[in-house]
């Protein structure tokens, strides 16, 4: 392989990795096109607003995880680090971003998804019939259950990680 | 091509001539797919591509080439991970080979070697890279700079590699390397 060869490569590779994430947020431009179409279809501005909120809080997501997500080049100081001190710094960094999943992944949903919980709460108790607001009362529990649920795996894969870290030190020791 | 270019240019020529081959072999013992390893050839020599400006003496050239080189390969290790669900064992894990005896007849050169990928594949990302650095005939302290390990542990992964190729490869204490 040629110098020339490796610098032409390098631009492409670049673009590769930048496909590769690109792809993986295809399932939240899929939402964000989704609630775009139900904030351009609903009349009830309380509704609008939750819309509006839960796109805002996916475009949140989707900065949060391309700026601090696993798609990353190589830094071009690696020959600094040993093996040790740059997977040590991978693993803190992933670990970090799995401990804050409130702030960066679950969080940026809530305002949206209140909302929303609140406009259909509010019709279903216009509505005066017992099964709607049953319904959705029971379905604010399941977004919670599941908002707890993630956040609880993603502290156990946090704690994984800091298992890692520890063996890590110990070798370096 | 301006001055500063044509220099990078011919370091990296000169990296390229030196250590092509070692980096070849390397790419060979993180990835046993051809054509995955010669996307991770590419990765490499494109990761130290853009490092070379960086480079400022603190350590050796060598030390840098394959810091980096094992880093690159660390971090594709772990991307497969998350696709392949491999599980990797450390040194001490490797299991013991059957009767020795057996290994005692003549082994062709590519059998021996392809049968060494084979053992290195198993491996945790750190032990592959002491395996590997052993390999290279770099000394302990070399092997400490570059994976971090302190001498210590490094003097007793060398010990437990030893023990693994020797018993693995006993043709009348012929060194695989």
């Amino acid at each position: 392989m040629s110098v020339e060869q490796i610098q032409a490569s390098a631009g492409s590779f670049q673009r590769r990795i930048q496909g590769r994430n690109a792809r993986e947020y295809v399932a939240a431009i899929a939402v964000v096109v989704f609630f775009g179409w139900e904030f351009s279809r609903t009349p009830d501005l309380l509704a609008r607003i939750g819309f509006g909120l839960m796109i805002a809080g996916m475009f949140y997501m989707v900065w949060a995880l391309l700026s601090r997500g696993s798609g990353r080049p190589l830094p071009e100081d690696a020959g600094r680090a040993s093996f040790i001190e740059f997977q040590r710094g991978e693993l803190v960094r992933q670990r970090d971003l799995l401990r804050s999943v409130w702030r960066w992944y679950l969080g940026p949903l809530i305002p949206g998804l209140a909302v929303l919980l609140a406009t259909s709460f509010n019709h279903a108790i216009q509505a005066g019939r017992a099964f709607p607001v049953v319904f959705v009362a029971l379905f604010a529990v399941l977004v919670a259950a599941v908002f707890f649920g993630i956040a609880r795996l993603n502290g156990r894969a946090a704690l994984k990680l800091q298992c890692q870290i520890d063996e890590l030190d110990e070798a370096g020791r | 091509m301006p001055q500063v270019e044509r220099s990078h240019g011919a370091d990296f020529e000169e990296v390229l001539a030196t250590y092509l081959a070692a980096l070849e072999r390397l790419a060979r013992a993180y990835e046993a797919d051809p054509e995955t390893r010669r996307d991770l050839l590419q990765e490499i020599l494109i990761a130290l591509w853009k490092s070379l400006d960086g480079f400022d003496n603190r350590c050796s050239l060598r030390t840098w080439i394959y810091r980096v080189a094992h880093n690159t390969a660390a971090s594709h290790v772990s991307r497969q991970l998350r696709m392949r669900r491999q599980i990797f064992v450390g040194l001490e894990e490797l299991p013991e080979p059957a009767d020795s005896r057996d290994g005692e007849d003549a082994v062709a050169h590519r059998d021996a070697v392809a049968t060494l990928y084979e053992l290195v594949h198993q491996l945790k990302t750190i032990d592959r890279q002491v395996m590997v650095a052993y390999l290279e005939g770099m000394d302990a302290a070399q092997t400490s700079e570059i994976t971090g390990l302190s001498a210590r542990n490094v003097a007793t992964k060398i010990h437990r590699i030893k023990h693994v190729l020797a018993h693995r490869f006993r043709e009348g204490g012929r060194d695989v390397r």
